[in-house]
């Protein structure tokens, strides 16, 4: 915990409570729409796809796919240290899409990661303090 | 012609959010501005999909994402507390000149709930430390638009098969563009030492930010000031300066952050710019140039495919061989030099509407803003701005007479 040196995100502690109380335990909770079924992400208090503000909290496989992604050469913080990093967004199996720091891949071969793009990946729980955890993927398919 | 916006529109129905005053469980901005929303839409009978134009104070970006719209109509004027009044006045003239028939003005405010908020929590609407951008974006280390635009080229090559060298021609065109404006940035080594003429190779091999972009795909961080007068047409008869028609104009949010971008490779530029070719009753095959906010060269190759310029997935096609470069077989886009190598003042806009402006008037090449070879003999113009993280676009059609 000591050595998490990159940002620590502030919960929400209204809208997206159940998220980072899941995370704490390891386990990705994403809101799900009770009316129209659909799972949305970042947590919204109305369902972005109908309207509605009946809202559940599922938990969900924390596995997804490769969408796109990007090599950061350049960074700030304790990620300037790291750089440069793969950043990508991961299409849920759930439904909707995540941004996170991807891992099991070569930021010196870009063209590799290109063709993986599709390929699941599977969540992990770095714990950066005592209240919060944030959640990293990696590809594994 | 133009009518008398009186009575024009209406206010149909008033809603607050869910509770107000002194809150004992706290709410943010969002949330309470959202309830207000979601309440009038219930006293209206309509829902919030019906939401055509959406307007608060700088904040309009972030509520359309959040309900999941896309509108059409946007106002973010921020003035203080009589903005509101602002925005209904705007949203009259809007309806009347059909550019709408529903839209919301809103405002969340937590004033009291603010107090309770975790440390360090400012709680504006979209850029506040409990908004997804804080909680679900910045921990992983990105760093300003490069460092997200880049996931969009990533895809687009993924998609179209498209590649580094296709983007690159764009940078390289826009470069020539500005050879022939002396008050470019990158005009020549004596306007600055990286100046001058530049190749694909040159692109390629200058320095990653963030892959796949390299630096020479990456706008100029520069000063700029600009303005442009809109006069009725009865009073452009008298000025002494030519007028230069605005035939149609759109707007349109795709979302605001890019966790909510849908297809990486298309903006809502494809609603503005249909908006405003319909305004004008032309199409793409009508626009004789185009200047395309380029922030980065991925922004103009997929604007140019979202204005109907080009085939999707072939954005960069356009600038193949300087075809859109001076004296190119295309239609000349960029011709400033572009954010990318003129100026690039982090709102770049401005700079779309003066050159626009300049081309159209026949002004192009006054020795200053442009030497021999930069006019065009153009009398249409195609102008996009995109805001943000390719989120809102706002698109113009001028034409001269």
């Amino acid at each position: 915990m000591p050595d998490y040196n990159k940002p620590i995100p502030i919960p929400d502690p209204f809208v997206s409570k159940p998220y980072w109380d899941g995370a704490k335990e390891g386990k990705l909770k994403l809101p799900r729409c009770t009316a129209c079924s659909r799972v949305h992400f970042y947590p919204r208090i109305v369902c972005p796809n109908c309207g509605s503000r009946s809202i559940e909290w599922i938990e969900a496989t924390g596995e997804g796919y490769l969408h796109t992604f990007a090599v950061q050469h350049r960074a700030s913080g304790g990620w300037a240290e790291e750089a440069p990093f793969v950043t990508a967004y991961i299409d849920l199996r759930e439904g909707d899409r995540v941004f996170t720091v991807l891992r099991g891949v070569d930021p010196a071969q870009p063209e590799e990661i290109m063709k993986k793009i599709g390929a699941l990946c599977r969540i992990e729980w770095d714990k950066a303090s005592d209240d919060v955890s944030v959640p990293y993927w990696r590809v594994v398919g | 012609m133009p009518s008398n916006p009186s009575k024009a529109a209406a206010i149909v129905a008033a809603a607050e959010a869910d509770e107000i005053g002194y809150l004992s469980n706290p709410k943010t901005d969002m949330m309470l501005g959202i309830e207000a929303i979601h309440n009038v839409c219930r006293e209206a009978g309509i829902t919030t999909k019906d939401i055509e134009g959406i307007a608060n104070p700088g904040g309009a970006n972030s509520y359309a994402e959040y309900l999941g719209i896309v509108p059409k109509w946007v106002d973010t004027t921020q003035v203080g507390g009589c903005s509101f009044q602002i925005h209904v006045a705007h949203m009259l003239a809007a309806v009347n000149a059909g550019m709408l028939d529903i839209g919301v003005v809103v405002n969340g405010q937590a004033g009291y709930s603010r107090r309770s908020f975790p440390r360090g929590a400012a709680g504006g609407p979209g850029g506040d430390a409990l908004g997804p951008d804080a909680q679900f974006m910045t921990p992983y280390g990105v760093m300003g638009a490069p460092s997200q635009y880049s996931h969009a080229l990533t895809r687009h090559m993924h998609q179209w098969g498209s590649t580094k060298e296709d983007f690159a021609e764009i940078a390289v065109s826009t470069r020539k563009w500005a050879m022939l404006n002396p008050r470019a940035v990158m005009h020549s080594k004596e306007t600055n030492p990286n100046g001058g003429p530049i190749s694909v190779d040159d692109v390629l091999n200058s320095r990653i930010i963030s892959w796949p972009l390299n630096i020479l795909d990456c706008c100029l961080v520069t000063d700029h000031g600009g303005a442009v007068i809109v006069a009725s047409a009865a009073a452009a008869k008298s000025f002494r300066t030519p007028p230069v028609w605005i035939a149609g104009a759109g707007e349109a949010i795709g979302h605001a952050t890019m966790l909510e971008m849908k297809d990486y490779t298309a903006t809502s530029a494809a609603a503005s710019g249909g908006r405003a070719y319909k305004m004008a009753g032309m199409g793409p095959e009508d626009m004789e140039m185009a200047m395309i906010y380029d922030s980065f060269t991925v922004t103009v190759g997929i604007t140019a495919e979202m204005l109907g310029l080009t085939k999707r997935g072939e954005g960069p096609s356009l600038f193949a061989g300087g075809a859109a470069g001076p004296g190119g077989s295309g239609i000349p886009i960029n011709t400033n030099g572009g954010g990318l190598s003129f100026n690039h003042s982090g709102m770049y806009g401005m700079q779309l509407l003066v050159e626009a402006y300049r081309q159209l008037s026949r002004t192009a090449e006054d020795g200053i803003n442009g030497l021999p070879g930069k006019q065009v003999d153009a009398e249409t113009c195609i102008v996009n701005g995109t805001g943000g993280s390719l989120s809102a676009t706002g698109t113009l059609v001028l034409t001269v007479d």
